[in-house]
């Protein structure tokens, strides 16, 4: 329960940054020609990230990223690594769906194909238990912990 | 081959990093407190712990790996071919940090490397 919670968070708080970090860096513009000098593409990095820096959104979302990392480095501090990285790929669910709503992204058949099978994926490895080795010593005796 | 080789590095990096920053929070112990003081605590005690620093490190190494590979190749090329970061991941955890992984987790895992995949290729317009 713990554990759902706490992924499930961090997944709406990725793809919620991934969202306001797209809309703010797209406002903002891209380098404009590729093949410049090192001056220029220097100088237009430089303004673009000065720029990120004022955006509130960029701020939001690298703001969001960060709670996603906290709460990934959480979880893993008792469940499985190869339960919680193929649990957040929901994310990745998620990013298409809300690049969809949000962003008013065409997504292909293909993708949603994709998202379909991710799901999928997550279901059964939900399934399979969320721990297997013993993290602390107290915890020896709890149900469901293997050698 | 540069190319293959930069996208290599994200794959063991991105691995590398997950599992040692796993290592590093499994010695930390389960964090079950909501308390901010307690969790400040932890916080402090995970960003000093050198299995976790590694991990950010390895992390590091991996997203610069990305962006040099995004220099030479297509997203299109390089996107995909990193979902199999998962399945590199899983066999880390199972040799590193004695994970078990059961048949069912394998094809749940499996799965979302093929889904993960099919995503990430760009739709042509």
């Amino acid at each position: 329960m713990k554990t759902a919670v706490v992924l499930i968070t961090a997944i709406v708080a990725q793809a919620l940054g991934d969202v306001c970090l797209t809309k703010g860096m797209k406002a903002i513009g891209s380098l404009e020609t590729p093949n410049v000098g090192f001056y220029e593409t220097f100088s237009q990095v430089a303004h673009i990230t000065l720029q990120a820096f004022q955006s509130p959104m960029v701020w939001i979302g690298t703001l969001l990223l960060i709670v996603f990392f906290a709460l990934f480095s959480a979880a893993l501090s008792w469940a499985d690594l190869s339960f919680v990285l193929p649990a957040t790929a929901f994310g990745y669910v998620l990013n298409v769906a809300a690049g969809n709503y949000f962003l008013g992204e065409s997504v292909s058949s293909r993708r949603w194909a994709g998202a379909a099978i991710i799901t999928l994926g997550v279901l059964f490895v939900s399934r399979s238990g969320e721990r297997t080795i013993e993290t602390a010593p107290e915890e020896l005796d709890a149900p469901g912990v293997l050698e | 081959m540069i190319t293959g080789l930069l996208i290599g590095l994200v794959v063991l990096g991105g691995s590398a990093g997950d599992v040692f920053i796993t290592k590093g929070m499994k010695q930390l112990g389960e964090i079950s407190t909501l308390n901010a003081k307690q969790l400040l605590i932890i916080f402090g005690r995970a960003v000093t712990n050198r299995y976790f620093l590694v991990g950010v490190c390895f992390m590091a190494v991996s997203y610069f790996s990305f962006l040099g590979a995004l220099r030479l190749a297509d997203l299109s090329l390089v996107l995909p071919a990193t979902s199999i970061s998962f399945v590199i991941t899983t066999i880390g955890a199972r040799l590193f940090l004695k994970e078990v992984i059961s048949p069912m987790r394998w094809a749940g895992i499996l799965l979302v490397c093929i889904g993960v995949a099919l995503i990430s290729i760009p739709s042509q317009p």
